[in-house]
């Protein structure tokens, strides 16, 4: 063999041209979607922190504009309304709506991952309601839960059961609940459709090998298609509980948090107290929308810690 | 491609749509309209469709030389009302050619969140707005123009010259055209059938009032149609009426602006009176979800209930073509006092008031236009247009014999004359005759005991989910400061 033949050519040194990733192209095509976040989000969260200090009320004429600090904050703490029913109902619904959701999107997820029959009509049914908006689906309940004529009390009178034909929107107790499976109703299509994805992105092999193990259906899904799809039921649980915790049209459009605050959310109530109070103050409610977005950021951060741990 | 040739682009994009987001766009506003068509839909009444309601952003420049005035008003379902404003606006032109009027029919509270928006921003506010007396903050901010050297107030009655006028501020603020009465309706065909006859008086004492919610419960009614699906006055005004003449419009007043406590036997008297009222079925079983249209027609078309307690607003949601959501002009119904709980100091005292009306907002960049304008509509014969199309009292002032509108002119607005004559006579007999008006406000006191006043006596105290120990304490522990 020849030295030529144990040339060992060396590699072609690139240069700095060919390896610099195209800056100019990105900026081109991030820049609008970047300015219309910093206009429309980033700038409104720092406006909102900026009023939560202040109070701001009409007088003489000219509208004040008074620093007082952390008073607002401190002032949540003695709102009966906000703590004992906006905050309450709020976290009641972010604790029990997304456990129901997750445990009805996971299971339909599954049936149709399976193949159930029809379930190619399932997919789309099941995700039907997502396309329907907020308001509507609060308009369409309020009928339906109407104590006189809606479908479900006529069905319960028809069917002999009486007793169970409430006022659904106007007692102490029920509101709350209704609120709560109405919105379960518009949202589960969305989780489900996430985890079906999160499903069909588990590879095939890895149930083969627990079948050829002696799996059955449900070893499988449960001890090798769970843990996989870990990472997805996180992030629509997460998606899920930020959802219930900022939900407005739905309740504002079927009950606007009557009778008596009892279906009152932070989303509402801070809607009234910056709208209608018969105040041009934006302080108080700022305030309200601030501490609760830190509450919301807790949650989430909780929600990730507990639950994402590395699938072995 | 050079760095400055992205630049270039860069800073071209970002101007763009900082630009681009400047401009004013159109709205359509469709959710409140779009709940009232579906509502009356439900109610089985066959209604039109109501044609969805445009809005449309102030006009960046007026058309051609001429000056454009802005105008936007509540009322977008109330065709009488519509009519008025409409007639009064095309005779403004008329007279003045180089004025173009633009008006935006709402409903309330999207037309307050508007305003409150296009105020705060400074930019996109009508230069004439409704306005209602509850809406201080506007004045104390200094949105509003001064009226007061601006309307003919010897055409108006003294009390609407103080119903735009607060306390601190200099200035008055509103212009009313409607002098509100509140009036008890009763289905007199349901009384026939029940045998109880209306006393000479046309006002029941307490026991038998009760006795007669009894008897129309017994029989399938409701005592009353009020409902407050999506108002927070509507069923609290129930109680107002009856605190009236038990307590006189003064304490009345006092503990409306809750400026003392209310926890006093006579408060109490009221409450518990109520609460056997709620107990013996006079609200509705839809009370909590039932809206204001839709009560309308529960109690004219539908006849599912003895009373209704409303101002005379009521003929502009109902004084319409059945099709529209309106009543029968052959269902007569008759009025009535409210009742009177046993010790009364003012039997006879009825409340009345204003309703909507109108006011200058200071951003308007013709304000001499617009104070014309609403000067131009303070005249006599505006009042008796008022009352011939809306057949609601007015209040300007006006002489029947040479105000009133010819019939050539009202036929032209689709008036049919004597349609509702005997709606009058027997208003200006109950109200005119055997009542004595007491002028009283709508406007609750100060935030937190507003909402605290709705919760007690517009949904705790009807729907029986608040004690009468329980309204109390709730009243008294948001007393205005």
């Amino acid at each position: 063999m020849s030295a030529e033949h144990l040339t060992i050519s060396k590699p072609t040194k690139t240069t700095h041209k060919e390896t610099q990733k195209p800056w100019g192209w990105i900026l081109f095509f991030i820049a609008p979607l970047m300015i219309y976040y910093l206009i429309f989000v980033i700038y409104p969260v720092f406006a909102t922190f900026y009023y939560s200090l202040f109070n701001i009320t009409p007088k003489g004429g000219q509208i004040i504009t008074t620093f007082v600090g952390f008073d607002n904050y401190l002032a949540l703490l003695e709102d009966d309304i906000f703590i004992k029913k906006a905050v309450r109902n709020t976290l009641l619904w972010a604790f029990v709506g997304p456990t129901i959701e997750m445990i009805t999107a996971t299971t339909l997820a599954f049936l149709v991952y399976f193949k159930i029959p029809l379930h190619r009509f399932y997919r789309t049914a099941w995700f039907l309601p997502m396309l329907v908006s907020g308001v509507i689906v609060g308009l369409v309940f309020r009928w339906i839960f109407n104590v006189d004529w809606g479908l479900l009390n006529v069905t319960l009178r028809a069917i002999g059961l009486d007793q169970f034909a409430l006022n659904w929107l106007g007692r102490r107790d029920t509101p709350i609940w209704v609120v709560i499976f109405v919105h379960f109703w518009s949202t589960f299509g969305y989780s489900f459709v996430l985890l079906l994805a999160g499903l069909t992105a588990i590879p095939d092999e890895l149930l083969d090998a627990a079948r050829i193990d002696g799996c059955n259906v449900v070893q499988a899904a449960w001890r090798v298609m769970l843990p996989l799809l870990r990472p997805t039921f996180v992030t629509v649980l997460v998606l899920s509980f930020m959802g219930k915790m900022r939900a407005f049209n739905v309740v504002w459009v079927l009950t606007e948090g009557k009778p008596l605050h009892f279906s009152e959310t932070v989303a509402t109530y801070i809607q009234k107290r910056a709208f209608g109070w018969g105040t041009l103050d934006m302080g108080y409610p700022s305030a309200m929308a601030v501490s609760w977005f830190l509450v919301v950021i807790v949650g989430v951060t909780l929600i990730n810690r507990w639950l994402k741990r590395p699938v072995d | 491609m050079s760095k400055k040739l992205y630049l270039f682009i860069f800073v071209t994009l970002a101007l763009s749509m900082l630009l681009a987001a400047c401009q004013p766009q159109t709205v359509i506003e469709t959710v409140e309209v779009e709940k009232e068509k579906l509502v009356e839909v439900v109610t089985t009444v066959e209604v039109e469709v109501e044609k969805l309601v445009e809005v449309t952003a102030v006009p960046d420049q007026p058309k051609g030389d001429k000056t454009l005035i802005v105008w936007w008003s509540h009322w977008a379902n109330e065709p009488a009302k519509r009519n008025f404003v409409e007639k009064v606006a095309a005779d403004y032109e008329a007279a003045n050619p180089d004025v173009d009027i633009v008006v935006t029919w709402w409903d309330k509270n999207p037309l307050r969140d508007a305003i409150r928006s296009t105020m705060t921003a400074g930019e996109g506010a009508p230069d004439i707005t409704t306005f209602d007396t509850e809406m201080r903050e506007w004045a104390d901010a200094g949105w509003l123009m001064d009226l007061e050297d601006v309307l003919p107030w010897e055409n108006f009655g003294p009390s609407f010259y103080n119903d735009g006028r607060y306390a601190g501020l200099d200035g008055v603020f509103k212009l009313n055209l409607s002098a509100a009465v509140d009036m008890v309706l009763v289905n007199p065909y349901i009384m026939e059938e029940l045998g109880i006859e209306l006393p000479e008086s046309r006002q029941f004492t307490q026991a038998e009032f009760l006795d007669v919610v009894k008897q129309c419960n017994a029989a399938g009614y409701a005592g009353v149609a009020n409902s407050i699906g999506n108002r927070p006055h509507t069923g609290r005004r129930v109680i107002e009426d009856i605190m009236v003449p038990y307590v006189g419009v003064d304490q009345f007043g006092r503990w409306l602006r809750g400026e003392e406590s209310v926890d006093t036997p006579e408060f109490r008297k009221i409450l518990e009176f109520n609460v056997e009222l709620a107990e013996a079925g006079m609200y509705p079983d839809v009370y909590a979800t039932m809206g204001i249209d839709e009560y309308h027609v529960y109690f004219h078309t539908q006849q599912k209930a003895c009373f209704l307690f409303n101002p005379t607003w009521y003929t502009g949601r109902s004084f319409k073509p059945v099709e529209q959501g309106g009543q029968d002009p052959n269902f007569q119904f008759k009025f009535m006092l409210p009742p009177l709980i046993d010790g009364g100091v003012a039997p006879n005292n009825v409340r009345s008031g204003v309703e909507s009306g109108y006011a200058i907002l200071s951003s308007t960049k013709h304000p001499d236009v617009a104070k014309d304008i609403l000067a131009f509509i303070g005249q006599p014969k505006y009042g008796a247009l008022w009352t011939a199309l809306t057949d609601s009292p007015s209040a300007i002032l006006y002489d029947a014999a040479t105000d009133w509108p010819s019939l050539e002119e009202l036929e032209a607005l689709g008036v049919e004359s004597g349609k509702w004559d005997w709606y009058w006579e027997e208003f200006n007999y109950v109200y005119g005759e055997l009542a004595e008006l007491v002028v009283t406000s709508e406007s609750v006191g100060c935030g937190n005991y507003g909402d605290a006043w709705v919760q007690a006596l517009n949904e705790g105290i009807p729907q029986g989910l608040l004690t009468v120990d329980e309204a109390i304490e709730l009243l008294d522990s948001n007393l205005c400061q």
